[in-house]
């Protein structure tokens, strides 16, 4: 890791010769404030997601995201003192190669490519609803991430359609804030971009605890012509299996986001997990779980973004109530001066 | 209750279906574009590109140069496996 860093700094220090004329390292990523009741527990969450872009020549890309979170809530829940806790994790660390539109190579920490809400919706900025679908976790052990390489890229293209795959294997891992589980699979989706609509299936097989596999699938509809965005994903493991179906919804034709109708968006998404066999940090609900979401985003300008959602989870543990609310703020400048604007 | 959820589901879907009218009344207005310049059909070309890859999910960003604009694509290049092709036309639309 130390040795990987030390490369970034030296990348960083020669930049103004290697980066001259071409794309520049970008610092991005998002500041954001969460305010959360469940079932009655307030919590206060200030989270900030740097992500790191520094291009190299014409095909290679290091790319990394962190997750950096403090936790403030009442010490039993509902009453005592308040107290608060730091977390923090790297989300992915990765190596690109782009040999071509077939195929990237991609070596270091990266984010399981199971279904897509991880690789695709997981970012601050572009997730609808604060919380992670209830089945996330499934196909996605131990972390999310993965420590290992991958392959992705697309099969084949047409103007109507395109195949795209990717596959990948990954190594145990326990250290502290980069832990990933054994495993190997992949997904393969089908996208037909002038519908909009994708739909695409994943697989993995977990190497470790008794191997056994995930398998999933989802599809994303966003018909181009009005500004709605459908989605929804399927997965099963032998812990349990569910699935999720969301709707978001700008109450303007148009996606330009310069009148107040354009930047607001009414979201609903509606899950349901069935439990299967109990493991140990499966971090899967211990019953079978239902739950509603409904959500409005309004985007300020200078990709600010407000979130207010309600939630109605049912279960054999309990049925509780869910309200958060965040401010989102996405930012992106360069880390070296100078160069053509 | 999964009846219950199942049926909400639907109307769910059911609810965004219902904007078919919308969607049809849409595509015969975005069926009417006569000719354009050249660069203008390539500015057109990059948007169409952007909302089909990259607005699948998530908005154009605000005040981005043509250097932040290079670099971004570039990660979007291997996160939305865009082609050269789509990857050269997003970028002159976001950083023209």
């Amino acid at each position: 890791m130390s040795k990987f860093l030390g490369f970034i700094l030296a990348v960083l220090l020669a930049g103004p010769a290697i980066f001259a004329q071409s794309a520049p390292p970008v610092l991005s990523g998002d500041f954001q404030f969460v305010g959360s009741s469940n079932a009655g527990a307030l919590s206060f969450q200030p989270v900030f997601y740097p992500v790191l872009l520094v291009p190299l020549g014409k095909h290679w890309l290091i790319e990394s995201r962190a997750d950096l979170q403090g936790f403030i809530s009442r010490e039993n829940g509902k009453t005592g003192p308040y107290e608060a806790s730091f977390v923090n994790s790297l989300d992915y660390l990765q190596v690109d190669y782009i040999a071509n539109a077939h195929v990237t190579f991609t070596a270091g920490r990266f984010l399981v490519p199971f279904n897509m809400f991880g690789e695709r919706y997981s970012a601050a900025w572009v997730r609808n609803l604060l919380d992670f679908p209830i089945i996330y976790p499934i196909g996605t052990r131990t972390s999310g991430s993965s420590n290992g390489f991958m392959l992705r890229g697309v099969i084949a293209a047409q103007e109507n359609w395109e195949l795209n795959y990717t596959a990948y294997f990954s190594a145990l891992s326990t250290i502290e804030n980069l832990q990933s589980g054994r495993a190997a699979g992949g997904r393969m989706g089908m996208f037909f971009p002038h519908a909009g609509f994708e739909v695409g299936g994943s697989y993995q097989r977990f190497l470790q605890n008794g191997d056994y596999n995930a398998t999933g699938a989802y599809f994303s509809w966003e018909p181009l012509p009005i500004p709605l965005d459908t989605r929804g994903e399927f997965a099963y493991s032998p812990n349990g299996q569910g699935y999720w179906l969301e709707g978001a919804y700008q109450l303007s034709r148009d996606r330009s986001y310069t009148t107040w109708s354009s930047r607001l968006q009414l979201v609903a998404r509606v899950q349901q997990f069935f439990r299967g066999k109990i493991a140990p940090q499966d971090f899967l609900p211990a019953a079978d779980t239902n739950r509603v979401d409904f959500g409005l985003n309004y985007y300020l300008p200078h990709d600010v973004r407000l979130n207010g959602s309600y939630g109605r989870q049912y279960s054999s543990t309990g049925n509780f109530n869910s309200w958060n609310f965040q401010i989102t703020y996405h930012f992106l400048f360069p880390l070296l001066p100078g160069g053509p604007k | 209750m999964k009846i219950r959820f199942v049926l909400i589901g639907m109307v769910l879907l059911l609810g965004c279906s219902g904007v078919g009218a919308q969607l049809a009344e849409n595509k015969s207005a975005k069926a009417a574009p006569a000719a354009k310049s050249p660069s203008s059909s390539k500015s057109d070309q990059g948007a169409r590109k952007f909302q089909m890859n990259c607005g699948r999910c998530h908005k154009e960003p605000e005040d981005l140069s043509p250097r932040e604009a290079r670099t971004a694509i570039r990660h979007m290049r291997v996160r939305a496996m865009l082609s050269a092709e789509d990857e050269q036309l997003i970028l002159k639309f976001l950083a023209p």
